[in-house]
């Protein structure tokens, strides 16, 4: 328990830290919103001329799509907020020996790496997301009522699901000095998460429910909270996604014994 | 017209893309076969799953040649030459490029093509190959090729034009980003230009883009006719010409502006 706290009082430092950091930098803010409103722009687009040649996609309707697409900008948006600019930083951590500093900490030096860098821009990108989520979410048939406290249950799976997904492509940087290729690798099948997961033939559907649970991140989020999702795919769901962290925790621990220092 | 220095930059530039092999492959193939692989799973979900018999004049089978045709162009387009550009004003690197007696941006350029070049005849070389089996004719597939090339100078012109906001601001990577972005939507490579409605074409129809790769689809699988052919080749030559001019009047102003910091 006295762990948890004091992991939790040093992220509630790092916070503060990134935004006294991020108040400097404000032309940051402008940028980041920029580029994420013409990335939301270029998708509605999409689908939107997709639509207007057909009432359904793979069973969804458009409004459905559009509630998919509010639950999947606002999981990216998150996850943009708390751990994409660290795992940008991942590899010069290992590669120029920078994670010593975070091994002599008394912290677990996953934990600190993971959380060091914060970018609160993507905030704005996150209240975009909501308000496409909450706008679209009546007419996709999402019951507010009854199921409210599933988009905090679900946002934090989507989360995770990129978390571990982002983190198994970057683990390898202890074994290849090339981290840029495997970043180039997961952006082009984090695409794949960008479509729901239902238009995708068995197969390749099957691998992103399982071995690359891409389709967590918001495809399987918007069907739940649509409450289409059976019991056996939500099991499937954190069996999966505990797999997956106990492998990342073996590799992290792998990679260690791997890890070359700055003095060594 | 000194072509020495100019061979080196391009046997330089073919070196520098291939020197880690195997990345150099999945990347290729992981920037052509994604995005077709999810294309042709939208199209099956429309078409099969959707019930779908045409979607703006198209089949299911002409959308799925399409997207095929399309991989063979969407990697000939154009790098990342503008971020690099973009980098070395940032981090004051350009002086030690603007010191030799070779035109920075043409030395880039050169540098950058090279890997493409190569890419090009790959892919000209594999579409003889399907379009053996397909019907398509080799002369078409070389002339789509050309329109590609032109594409990609076309592509580096407004593309470093646009990356010359970095003599004034530092932030200027997410002008590229929503370029780039715009790009890959307005140049046929997500989606076939003729899904636009007859409001909206004139979006696609008004900007240089659409040579990049919806432009050689259709010469390639010989929707155009010869005289359309020659029409926007015309058209690209014209963006060329307006791109080169675009280029040299940002580049001048904006050098005087260049302050070398770090450099």
């Amino acid at each position: 328990m006295n762990t948890i706290l004091k992991h939790i009082k040093i992220f509630g430092v790092q916070l503060r830290n990134n935004f006294v950091r991020e108040a400097v930098y404000r032309s940051n803010f402008l940028t980041a919103i920029i580029v994420d409103l013409v990335w939301i722009g270029v998708e509605f687009s999409l689908f939107s001329i997709l639509y207007s040649n057909t009432p359904t996609l793979a069973g969804w309707t458009k409004h459905q799509v559009y509630f998919f697409l509010g639950v999947f900008f606002s999981v990216d948006a998150l996850f943009s907020i708390f751990f994409q600019t660290n795992f940008w930083m991942f590899s010069d951590l290992v590669n120029k020996g920078e994670l010593d500093i975070l091994l002599t900490k008394p912290a677990h030096p996953l934990f600190l790496a993971l959380t060091r860098w914060m970018n609160l821009t993507a905030g704005f990108n996150f209240i975009l997301g909501l308000i496409i989520f909450i706008k679209y979410s009546n007419l996709a048939g999402f019951d507010w009522a009854s199921r409210w406290y599933m988009v905090i249950i679900w946002f934090s799976v989507g989360l995770f699901a990129q978390l571990m997904l982002r983190f198994i492509f970057s683990i390898w940087i202890f074994w290849t000095d090339r981290g840029f290729a495997l970043s180039r690798m997961y952006y082009q099948f984090f695409q794949i998460a960008t479509k729901p997961d239902t238009i995708y033939p068995k197969l390749i559907r099957y691998t992103i429910l399982t071995a690359l649970p891409f389709a967590f991140i918001g495809s399987v989020p918007a069907r739940a909270l649509l409450g289409e999702l059976s019991h056996k795919e939500i099991l499937n769901v954190f069996i999966v996604l505990t797999i997956l962290f106990t492998l990342n925790g073996y590799l992290w621990k792998k990679g260690l014994k791997r890890y070359q220092s700055a003095s060594s | 017209m000194n072509l020495q220095w100019r061979w080196a930059a391009l046997k330089n530039g073919l070196q520098d893309a291939t020197a880690y092999r195997i990345e150099f492959l999945f990347e290729i193939l992981g920037s052509a076969l994604v995005p077709a692989a999810i294309q042709i799973m939208l199209w099956y979900a429309l078409f099969k799953i959707g019930g779908a018999t045409e979607v703006a004049g198209m089949s299911y089978a002409s959308m799925i040649q399409y997207t095929l045709i399309s991989v063979l162009f969407s990697q000939i387009r154009g790098g990342d030459l503008d971020f690099e550009i973009m980098e070395m004003i940032r981090s004051g690197s350009l002086s030690q490029y603007i010191l030799r007696p070779v035109s920075v941006l043409e030395f880039i350029y050169i540098r950058g093509l090279a890997p493409k070049l190569f890419l090009a005849a790959i892919c000209f070389v594999v579409g003889c190959l399907i379009g053996w089996f397909y019907g398509l004719s080799p002369i078409r597939l070389f002339i789509a090729m050309l329109l590609a090339i032109l594409g990609n100078i076309i592509h580096f012109q407004i593309s470093c034009a646009l990356a010359t906001v970095a003599f004034y601001w530092e932030e200027a990577y997410s002008i590229l980003m929503v370029k780039n972005l715009l790009v890959s939507f307005l140049s046929g490579e997500l989606i076939p230009l003729y899904l636009f409605s007859q409001n909206t074409e004139w979006i696609w129809k008004s900007l240089p883009f659409y040579i990049y790769v919806f432009g050689p689809v259709q010469i390639a699988n010989g929707t155009w006719g010869w005289v359309e052919v020659a029409h926007h080749f015309g058209i690209a030559i014209l963006w060329c010409l307006a791109g080169w001019g675009l280029l040299r009047f940002f580049w001048n102003k904006g050098i005087k502006n260049y302050q070398s910091i770090g450099g």
